[in-house]
């Protein structure tokens, strides 16, 4: 007999044309009539269920303080944020099965009447559409709704898998507490409701595509892998730039800024997926061990006043536009010293990487938005040829692009044609969506797939959280009550973050 | 866009050559080359499947149509297009006619992607060995559709016999959709089913892989019964508790039936022919599942287990029209 997976005889490892189906499930979103929930979740679970991904039992229940007595108007708002989001042609046919498994229960946070409801519906759901007991509860709300939350959660019994004879799962959107103390309390928190393997964090920087390609150009090529070390790397730089402003959501970003917001998270699990050692695995758990041991090797520098830069936009013109400065926002007092940019360098304190600088930057209004790391390479140790003849040859890059056109970059020295010895830096292509042009799927798409499959591979767990804070925390200390530096918006940061590569000798990589 | 009319193999590099440059982009990201077999008659839709499987596989596509074997003088005509009616990649259309039409592969080798895979498809009736056409010989993978000959059951036989790790066909494709929504309803259950019943014409071979995927999988006896609509309407297998049924309920979308849970509704979609060679570019390599439902429904055992390599077997279709077409030997080499 031909091998099988899950106890399913019509499912065999070998057969990569079916594609893994989640068990039957309930999907519920807390909050799910939220900027995220309207802009990224709804369309997500509607282009999962385009592409046929999802199991046959699936129930999308919504959760919300609306005044809408039935499921009628929720689906009425779901299909427009589905109509507006997807990423997938919008379907009539898909949109009408999928609105036949969408379901909303109304209710405020501390109305114990409606949890009830909630945990009666979600029983109910068992026999009308065979969730099995399965759920996955979405928590898309501040993180000071979720005390009050989780323990309606634990009053009703709707994470107690035993009562209901399937898994029960929750997933938890960033911030992840504002330092490591908040971030303590919360995962005990939600712990103590839920098991520790049963909590998802998502950042859903780690559901791209080109992360996780990060694991096969590092893992299944003997090319990278030989050279990815202090001995041939010079310095690592990533970067996530933004071209927008904060948007609608002044208030919360003046409490949080641009440390909290991103490098705490995004950027640090980009530090620890380029720098990690090989798993023994490709699994959740394998994989966190080594993400965990990077975080804990991370130094800061000395000199945090010279490398921990951070600076705050001002009014200026971005793409043809002018735009406000950050203290014109709306809603942004004008004596806030939030920063909207942040660079700082960091050290990694292992064999490996020991004297190799990796130089994190992030900001709003800077002139393209882009995500990338940038590996550059020592020089060559001897050049057989005449100083002029080099003038134009730079370090070796590996560049992988994150976003947009996802790919990987090789610059490298390359001789100019004609008659003089001249050698200069060329860039060798790979676009993602070239050689694989299959649409990529969103990230949430995939992180709500791997919610419901249990797979936490792409989920930062516990460990990871507290690590990242106890890196970010003396930085937020040093910065509080000095002032950031000012940049132009549409410049690349404050001159400050130039000079501080440029006292190492180098210098930023114009993305 | 370049057309070579009575050219050469050399020629058609050149061409090639010149267009990537003019196109700007000498670095592409090909992933493949897809070589296709077809009739003058059917060119137009087998460019346009083609042109549909590339856009979501970038690969440099070959078209190659064989034109009057008997025409007295050998002769090529090529057309080269790069990101132009054929899709966003490097497309190449050519007409051999005469003698050249049998050494199809003295102009194909020299324009294949660098130690990339090839991919062969045979548009219309599959050779009856494949070792016969060259074409399908350099192919790391090889795609047939035994729907497109006179007789698909015994064209299937066929394929049977012929196999080699590598070969898939288009009837395989065409129940994956079937295959997942059935999958999906026997996931959590832990019965033993007793039989297994597809509603279908017997003589759709798609239907009758399915039996067979059926039987090595479930190790119950499979019937195919019904007929008069085309295609597979129903699929139903007998649990202990009664039966788990994927039945087609529009042409989008299926039913599933499961004792004791609500029946539930799910996409199903009938693909095109470009959607189902987006399917088989997707791997490269052997698909041992199908090996194991061809060797269920022919009886020829362990095809999964023959070697994937075959040899060129000249055989001139001029001599053939005179002598009786050989049967197939009973295994690839």
């Amino acid at each position: 007999m031909a091998p099988t997976a899950g106890g399913n005889p019509l499912r065999d490892p070998r057969d990569r044309r079916l594609p893994r189906l989640p068990d039957a499930s309930a999907l519920v979103v807390f909050g799910v009539t939220g900027d995220l929930s309207r802009k990224k979740l709804i369309p997500a679970v509607y282009d999962l269920a385009n592409r046929g991904l999802l199991p046959p039992g699936f129930v999308l229940l919504g959760f919300a303080r609306r005044d809408w007595r039935d499921d009628e108007p929720f689906i009425e708002f779901a299909r427009e944020c589905a109509e507006k989001g997807a990423r997938t042609p919008f379907r009539e046919e898909t949109w009408d099965r999928l609105a036949s498994s969408i379901k909303f229960v109304p209710g405020s946070f501390d109305d114990d009447a409606a949890f009830d409801r909630l945990a009666q519906t979600l029983t109910g759901l068992e026999a009308s559409h065979g969730i099995r007991g399965n759920a996955a509860f979405y928590l898309s709300i501040p993180p000071s709704a979720f005390p009050v939350v989780l323990k309606q959660m634990e009053r009703t019994g709707l994470a107690d898998e035993q009562a209901a004879g399937g898994w029960r799962r929750v997933v938890v959107e960033k911030p992840f507490g504002h330092d490591q103390e908040s971030a303590r309390e919360l995962n005990s928190l939600v712990d103590e409701v839920f098991g520790p393997a049963d909590v998802f964090r998502i950042d859903h920087y780690l559901g791209k595509e080109t992360v996780q390609n990060l694991f096969a150009l590092r893992f299944a090529n003997t090319l990278f892998e030989p050279i990815w070390n202090s001995q041939f790397v010079d310095s690592v730089q990533i970067t996530m730039a933004e071209d927008v402003g904060i948007g609608t959501r002044a208030g919360f970003y003046d409490e949080t800024g641009a440390a909290r917001d991103v490098l705490q998270n995004h950027l640090l699990q980009l530090l620890a997926l380029t720098a990690m050692e090989e798993p023994v695995s490709f699994g959740a758990a394998t994989i966190r061990t080594e993400k965990i041991k990077i975080l804990r090797a991370v130094s800061l520098p000395t000199d945090l006043d010279r490398y921990a830069i951070r600076g705050q936009y001002e009014q200026g013109w971005l793409a043809g536009d002018r735009v406000t400065g950050y203290l014109g926002e709306e809603n942004i007092p004008p004596s806030s010293t939030t920063e909207t940019y942040a660079a700082v360098r960091l050290g990694i304190e292992t064999r490996r990487w020991a004297g190799v600088p990796f130089y994190l930057r992030t900001g709003k209004r800077l002139p393209r938005r882009v995500t990338e790391i940038a590996i550059s390479f020592k020089q060559a140790p001897h050049l057989p040829f005449d100083a002029t003849d080099t003038t134009d040859l730079g370090h070796n890059q590996l560049v992988v692009r994150v976003q947009p056109d996802e790919g990987v970059t090789l610059k490298f020295g390359s001789k100019v044609p004609g008659t003089a010895m001249e050698v200069r830096d060329v860039a060798m292509e790979f676009l993602f969506g070239e050689a694989f042009t299959e649409s990529l799927p969103e990230a949430y798409e995939r992180l709500i797939l791997d919610v419901l499959l249990g797979d936490a591979m792409l989920f930062p767990d516990n460990a990871e959280v507290e690590e990242s804070w106890r890196i970010i925390d003396p930085l937020e200390e040093f910065w509080a009550g000095r002032k950031p530096y000012p940049y132009r918006a549409g410049s690349w940061g404050p001159p400050a973050a130039d000079e501080m590569l440029a006292r190492d000798g180098r210098r930023w990589r114009r993305p | 866009m370049t057309t070579l009319w009575d050219t050469t193999g050399s020629a058609v590099v050149k061409a090639l050559a010149a267009e990537r440059r003019a196109a700007g982009a000498l670095a592409f990201g090909l992933a493949l080359t897809l070589v296709v077999v077809v009739d003058e008659k059917n060119v137009a839709a087998a460019e346009s499947a083609a042109t549909g499987a590339a856009a979501a596989h970038p690969c440099r596509l070959l078209i190659v149509v064989r034109r009057q074997i008997d025409a007295p003088h050998p002769r090529l005509d090529a057309e080269v297009s790069i990101g132009g009616r054929l899709g966003p990649g490097e497309a190449i259309v050519m007409r051999m006619y005469g003698r050249l039409a049998l050494h199809a592969e003295s102009v194909v080798l020299p324009l294949l992607a660098s130690d990339a895979p090839v991919v062969t498809w045979w548009h219309d009736e599959p050779p009856t060995r494949i070792a016969f056409d060259p074409l399908g010989v350099f192919a790391d993978r090889r795609v047939t559709d035994v729907s497109r000959a006179a007789d698909p059951l015994g064209a299937l036989a066929l394929r049977a016999a012929d196999f080699a790790p590598g070969d898939t066909d288009l009837a395989w494709t065409r129940i994956s959709g079937w295959r997942t929504l059935l999958a999906a309803a026997f996931d959590g259950r832990a019965d033993q089913p007793h039989q297994a019943q597809i509603d279908a014409d017997p003589a759709d071979p798609s239907a009758q892989l399915f039996a067979g995927w059926l039987r090595a999988r479930l190790g119950v006896p499979v019937e195919v019964t019904g007929g008069g609509r085309r295609g597979i309407q129903a699929v139903r297998v007998a649990v202990d508790d009664g039966e788990v049924a994927v039945t087609r309920a529009d042409i989008r979308s299926g039913t599933i039936t499961r004792p004791g849970v609500p029946p539930r509704r799910l996409p199903l979609r009938q693909l095109d022919l470009g959607d189902l060679m987006a399917e088989e570019l997707r791997r490269i390599d052997d698909d041992a599942v199908y090996a194991d439902a061809l060797a269920a429904w022919s009886g020829v055992p362990d095809l999964a287990g023959r070697s994937g390599h075959r040899e060129h077997i000249w055989r001139d279709p001029m001599e053939q029209a005179a002598a009786p077409v050989a049967e197939p030997a009973g295994g690839a080499s």
